[in-house]
C-alpha cells in the first residue's frame, strides 16, 4: 500500500497549477455547447455548468442561486410537522409576494393593500395576522377592511413619505428569516429523515433557530460558510461545489486538481478569485503580472517604486528567454566540476 | 387598457390605434392585393399582445404564396392556361392578387395549404409545391427531403464552391483566380428547379461511378479513393488561371512608372535571372512557361524617399524596381497578356496565367448531399474492385460516412443515377413528388430490365486476389463536385527563413514563407510536461534569440567598439560587459520602458 501511495506522490517540480488548469479548462470548454437541465426542485434552483463554475472560480461575493441545506435535529426528523414549523421559522415570506396591489390614497394618507388570497393561505396566513404583524414591526395602524383588505392609516400627507412606507411595507418579510430565501421540506430517500432547502444563505441567522442541525448546515454560498465557519468551511465548499457542479455535468475532473485550486484560492485566508483582483494580481514578478492584465499599470508601478524581478516564475523566464524553473529546469548545479575538485582537494589536505 | 382599442405599430413605432383590429387587417390586406397600396407591405395582427404590426422596412424575409379566398385558391385554370401560352407571368399574377409574399411575421397570421386537397374553410394560402418550403439552392440538389437538413445546408455551400464552367467567356475574362472543369457534364439526377434554372447552362459536376466500399483503410474519416484511369480519362481534371496586373502610375512632381527590365542599380532589382524572360519592352508573352520568382511585368518606379544629396558624379536617375512577380509555390504557363490604357491615360498591363490542375492526394470532393471528402490515393484501376460486369468504379466512398449523417438522398441518389445511366435517360429527383418506396420500386424496376440488382448491389472482386468478396457492394452513379481548395494552391514549408523586423521572430502566413504559431496553448502543454529545455528551444533558440552585452557594474546594455577593440558600457564607461543571451522582444521591451525614461536595470549573478 504504501509502496502504491509513493508512486503516485507528485514528483518534484512537476507542475501541478498548469496540469489542474489544463484538466479544468479542457472540460470547461465543452460545457459551453451543452446546457444539461434535469427534473427536479434543487436543479430547477441552482445555476449549474459554466456559469456555476465561473462564479466559483471567481469568488463571487453573492451566488446568483444562494441554496442552504437545514438538517433538523430530534423529532422534527422524523416529524412532517415539527419540520414544517421549523420551516416557517426561516422560509422568507415577503409583503411582495402575499399583496396583489397597494393604492395609494394621498388626500387621506391611507394605503390600501389587496392581498392575495391564494398566496396568503399558501403561507397559512390571514390579513389580520399579517396586518398585525406590520403593525409591530413598522409602527403604524394597520386594519382589515370587510373586503379582506389591509389598510394603513399614515401620521403624514406628504406625499413623498407616503410612497417611501409603500416600498418599505412590500419590501418586508412578513415570516421567516430575512435573505434566508424560500424554504421547501424535503425527505430523504435513504434515512427518511426530514431536511429543509432555503434558497438563501442567511445561515447565521438559520443557525440560531431551535431543531436545526448546527453540525450539518451547509450552503452552496462560499462567502457565507467563511463567515460562520472560517476558511477551512470555505475552502472545502469550494471543493464540494466545484465537484458537483462537474459531476452535474458528467466531467470526470480528479478531485485533487479541484483541491488544488481551492488551496490556492484560500491559503492566504481568505477566498480570493483568480482573476486580476486575485491570484494573478498578486503574483510577485512584475513581468508575469504585466503579460497577463493591465500591462501599463503594472509597468509604472514597478518604475516607481523600483521594483525588482527575481525571475523565479514561468512566464517571465520565457519572456526573457530562459529557461523555467519547472520540470527539468527545476534542478541547478549546485557546484561546479572545477569547485568540487578544488573543495575535494582542500578536504584532501586536512 | 380596459375598452379594447388595439394599437398599430409602423416599423416598431405607434402610430395609432383601432377598436376592430381584424377588419382592420383585412382591410390593409384587400387594398393591397388590389394594387392600391405596396406589395412589399406585411400586416400582422397579434391577438395575444393586442397589437397590429406594419412592417415595410428593408431586410425582412418575405416568401411568395398562392392566395386562397373562400376555400378556393386565386390561382384558376384561366390563369394556368395563360402562362402556358406565355401570355401572362409570374409577376402579373403578383400584381393581380394572384400571389402575394409574406414576411415572417406575417406568416403567423395565415393558415398555408401544402395541396390544394388540403384547403378548408380556414385556410388563407396555398403553397406553390410541396419542395417550396426549401428554397432554390436547396432545390438544386435533389431527394433533399431525405437528408438531414445541416447536411442540406452544407450541400449547398459546396456548391457554390465546386468548378464548373462559371462563364463561357472566360477566355477573354480576366478574373484575378478562377477555375474551369474540362469535361462538366449534366446530372443524370436533376430536380425540377435545376432544369429551369440558369445553373443548367453552367454546369459544375460529373457523374461518377461509386462504389460503397473501403479500401485498405485509405479511405478512412471522409477521405476518398480515385480511380488512376477515371482521373486520366479527365474526372475533376480542371484548369487554374490567376491573373496579374500592373500600370504605370504617375506621382506628384511629374515622376512615374516605367515599364521596361529593371536596370541592375535600381534598388531591389532581383538578379539578371528573375527577369530573363521578359522581352525588350519589360512584359512577358504568352506561352512561356513561369515558375516561382520570375518576373512577369518589369516595372520600374521612382524612389521612394527624395535623397537630400545626389552625389554630381551619378547622373542616372535613380530607380525603384517594382515588377509584378510570380508568388511563392505558383507555376504555370502566361496565357494572355492584355496591354491597354486606363480612363486616367495610365498604361495598364494585364497577364493571366494557366496551369493545369490533376486531381492529387489532398485535394477536394463534394457530393450534393453534403458529403465532401479529401483525396487519399489515386488507386491504380488494376488493383481495385470490379463489378462482374468489368466495372471498375472511379470512386470508393467509405460506408461509415453514411449512418451518422443520415444522408440517405446520396445513395437514393447513387440507384437512381445507376438507372437513369443504363436506361440512358435523366431522372427527376425534385423532394416530394414521390416517397422513398415509390422512387426505389421505379428504379428497381429499371435496373432490373436491364438486368442489374434491383437495390443497386453487386458482387466485386478484389482486384489484388481476383477473389470475389464475402458481401455484394453497393454500387451506383454519383453526381461529384470538384471544389477549388486543393493542396496545389495551400502547401507550405519552411525550416529556416524570413523573421519579422520588429521582434526578429519568424514570420507568419503563407504569402511571408512564415511559420507556425506556437501559441500559448502549445505553451501550456509544455510547461505541464516540465519539458523546459524544449520550451526554450521553441521559445528562444528557434524564435528570436539574441545576445546583448550587459555592463556587470550598472545593468546596462554595452557595445563593443570595434576600433578600440573593447566593450563600452554607455552609462558607466566600465569595459567589464558580458555576453547574455536574452529574447529579441525583451530587449525591444527594454528598449521601449527607456524610451519612457525609466531605467530598466539587469542585475547579473554567475
Amino acid at each position: 500500500m504504501a509502496e502504491k501511495t509513493n508512486k503516485y506522490i507528485v514528483n518534484y517540480g512537476e507542475p501541478v497549477g498548469m496540469v489542474a488548469a489544463q484538466s479544468l479548462g479542457e472540460p470547461g470548454t465543452q460545457m459551453i455547447l451543452r446546457a444539461f437541465h434535469f427534473a427536479g426542485i434543487e436543479s430547477t434552483i441552482a445555476t449549474s455548468g459554466l456559469p456555476r463554475i465561473v462564479e466559483l472560480v471567481d469568488a463571487r461575493k453573492k451566488p446568483a442561486t444562494p441554496i442552504t441545506y437545514v438538517y433538523l435535529t430530534g423529532d422534527a426528523k422524523k416529524s412532517f410537522d415539527k419540520a414544517e414549523s421549523i420551516m416557517k421559522k426561516i422560509s422568507e415570506v415577503k409583503m411582495v409576494t402575499i399583496i396583489k396591489r397597494s393604492l395609494e390614497n394621498f388626500p387621506k394618507g391611507m394605503i390600501k393593500l389587496v392581498a392575495d388570497e391564494q398566496a396568503l393561505a399558501a403561507n397559512n396566513l390571514t390579513p389580520s395576522q399579517v396586518a398585525q404583524k406590520i403593525a409591530k414591526k413598522l409602527n403604524i395602524s394597520a386594519t382589515v377592511d370587510r373586503e379582506k383588505n389591509i389598510l394603513i392609516k399614515l401620521k403624514t400627507k406628504n406625499v413623498g413619505e407616503i410612497r417611501a412606507m409603500s416600498v418599505k411595507i412590500m419590501k418586508d418579510v412578513v415570516q421567516g428569516l430575512p435573505d434566508a430565501g424560500k424554504a421547501i421540506i424535503q425527505q430523504d430517500q435513504k434515512t427518511n429523515e426530514f431536511y429543509l432547502i432555503s434558497a438563501g444563505s442567511n445561515i447565521r441567522d438559520i443557525i440560531e433557530v431551535d431543531g436545526v442541525d448546527k453540525t450539518r448546515l451547509y450552503t452552496n454560498d462560499v462567502f457565507a460558510m467563511y463567515d460562520l465557519f472560517g476558511i477551512e468551511a470555505a475552502r472545502n465548499t469550494l471543493v464540494n461545489e466545484l465537484r458537483k457542479t462537474l459531476k452535474e455535468q458528467k466531467i470526470g475532473v480528479d478531485t485533487r486538481h479541484l483541491m488544488l485550486i481551492a488551496d490556492a484560492m484560500t491559503y492566504s485566508g481568505f477566498v480570493k478569485g483568480v482573476g486580476r483582483h486575485g491570484l494573478s494580481g498578486q503574483k510577485n514578478s512584475v513581468f508575469a503580472k504585466a503579460a497577463y492584465e493591465e500591462t501599463v499599470k503594472h509597468l509604472v508601478n514597478a518604475a516607481a517604486f523600483s521594483e525588482v524581478d527575481n525571475m523565479r516564475g514561468v512566464t517571465e523566464n520565457i519572456l526573457v528567454g530562459k529557461q523555467i524553473p519547472i520540470g527539468t529546469g527545476s534542478v541547478r548545479l549546485a557546484i561546479k566540476k572545477e569547485d568540487m575538485q578544488k573543495v575535494k582537494a582542500r578536504s584532501k589536505k586536512k | 387598457m380596459d375598452n379594447k382599442k388595439t394599437f398599430i405599430y409602423l416599423n416598431g413605432k405607434v402610430i395609432g390605434f383601432v377598436n376592430e383590429p381584424q377588419k382592420f387587417v383585412n382591410e390593409v390586406r384587400a387594398t393591397r392585393r388590389k394594387g392600391q397600396i405596396s406589395g412589399e407591405i406585411n400586416i400582422a395582427y397579434s391577438e395575444k399582445l393586442n397589437s397590429i404590426n406594419i412592417n415595410t422596412d428593408r431586410g425582412r424575409l418575405r416568401k411568395p404564396y398562392l392566395i386562397v379566398e373562400h376555400g378556393k385558391s386565386k390561382l384558376t385554370l384561366e390563369f394556368i392556361t395563360k402562362l402556358k401560352n406565355k401570355e401572362i407571368n409570374f409577376n402579373y399574377l403578383v400584381r393581380n392578387g394572384v400571389i402575394e409574399y409574406l414576411d415572417a411575421e406575417e406568416e403567423e397570421n395565415s393558415l398555408v395549404a401544402i395541396e390544394e386537397k388540403d384547403i378548408t374553410e380556414k385556410t388563407t394560402h396555398l403553397e406553390f409545391d410541396m419542395a417550396a418550403i426549401f428554397g432554390l439552392s436547396a432545390n438544386v440538389a435533389p431527394y433533399a427531403e431525405h437528408n438531414a437538413i445541416a447536411r442540406q445546408a452544407m450541400s449547398a455551400n459546396y456548391m457554390k464552391q465546386s468548378e464548373g464552367l462559371y462563364a463561357s467567356n472566360f477566355n477573354q475574362r480576366f478574373d484575378s483566380r478562377t477555375f474551369i472543369l474540362f469535361y462538366p457534364q449534366a446530372p443524370i439526377v436533376t430536380t425540377v428547379p435545376y432544369e429551369s434554372l440558369n445553373i443548367k447552362k453552367h454546369p459544375s459536376g460529373q457523374n461518377l461511378v461509386v462504389a460503397v466500399s473501403t479500401y485498405y483503410g485509405y479511405n478512412m474519416s471522409d477521405a476518398l479513393v480515385l480511380n488512376r484511369a477515371a482521373v486520366d480519362r479527365g474526372v475533376g481534371r480542371s484548369m487554374f488561371y490567376k491573373s496579374y496586373s500592373d500600370e504605370e502610375r504617375r506621382y506628384p512632381g511629374g515622376q512615374r512608372d516605367r515599364f521596361k527590365i529593371p536596370s541592375p542599380t535600381s534598388e531591389g532589382y532581383m538578379g539578371e535571372h528573375a527577369y530573363s524572360k521578359l522581352s525588350e519592352d519589360g512584359i512577358i508573352e504568352p506561352e512561356i512557361s513561369v515558375e516561382e520568382g520570375d518576373v512577369l511585368i518589369g516595372k520600374v518606379a521612382p524612389p521612394r524617399f527624395l535623397e537630400e544629396n545626389i552625389g554630381a558624379g551619378s547622373l542616372e536617375e535613380r530607380t525603384r524596381d517594382d515588377s509584378a512577380t510570380l508568388k511563392a509555390g505558383e507555376n504555370g504557363v502566361v496565357d494572355s497578356v492584355i496591354f491597354t490604357e486606363t480612363p486616367g491615360a495610365t498604361r495598364t498591363v494585364k497577364v493571366r496565367i494557366r496551369s493545369l490542375r490533376v486531381p492529387e492526394r489532398g485535394d477536394k470532393f463534394a457530393s450534393r448531399h453534403g458529403q465532401k471528402g479529401v483525396v487519399a490515393l489515386i488507386a491504380q484501376p488494376e488493383d481495385m474492385p470490379f463489378t462482374e460486369s468489368g466495372v471498375v468504379p472511379d470512386l470508393l466512398l467509405n460506408p461509415h460516412s453514411i449512418p451518422t449523417r443520415l444522408t440517405f438522398g446520396h445513395l437514393l441518389e447513387e440507384i437512381a443515377g445507376k438507372a437513369g445511366a443504363v436506361a440512358g435517360q435523366k431522372i427527376d429527383g425534385t423532394s416530394f413528388t414521390q416517397t422513398g418506396n415509390e422512387k426505389l420500386a421505379d428504379y428497381a424496376e429499371m435496373l432490373k430490365q436491364y438486368g442489374f440488382d434491383k437495390y443497386g448491389d453487386e458482387i466485386m472482386y478484389d482486384g489484388m486476389t481476383g477473389r470475389p468478396f464475402k458481401a455484394s457492394i453497393f454500387v451506383g452513379v454519383a453526381y461529384y463536385n470538384r471544389l477549388y481548395h486543393m493542396v496545389s494552391n495551400k502547401i507550405q514549408v519552411r525550416s529556416r527563413g524570413k523573421v519579422q523586423i520588429l521582434t526578429h521572430q519568424p514570420t507568419e502566413g503563407k504569402a511571408r514563407q512564415g511559420a507556425l504559431k506556437f501559441g500559448e496553448m502549445e505553451r501550456d502543454a509544455l510547461i505541464g510536461h516540465g519539458a523546459s529545455l524544449l520550451l526554450k528551444e521553441r521559445m528562444l533558440d528557434q524564435s528570436d534569440k539574441t545576445t546583448v552585452l550587459i555592463c556587470k557594474q550598472c545593468g546596462a546594455m554595452g557595445f563593443y567598439d570595434y576600433i578600440k577593440r573593447t566593450n563600452v558600457c554607455p552609462l558607466c564607461g566600465n569595459s567589464s560587459l558580458v555576453n547574455v543571451e536574452i529574447s529579441y522582444a525583451f530587449k525591444v521591451l527594454l528598449d521601449e520602458i527607456k524610451s519612457m525614461h525609466i531605467m530598466p536595470k539587469i542585475k547579473l549573478k554567475e
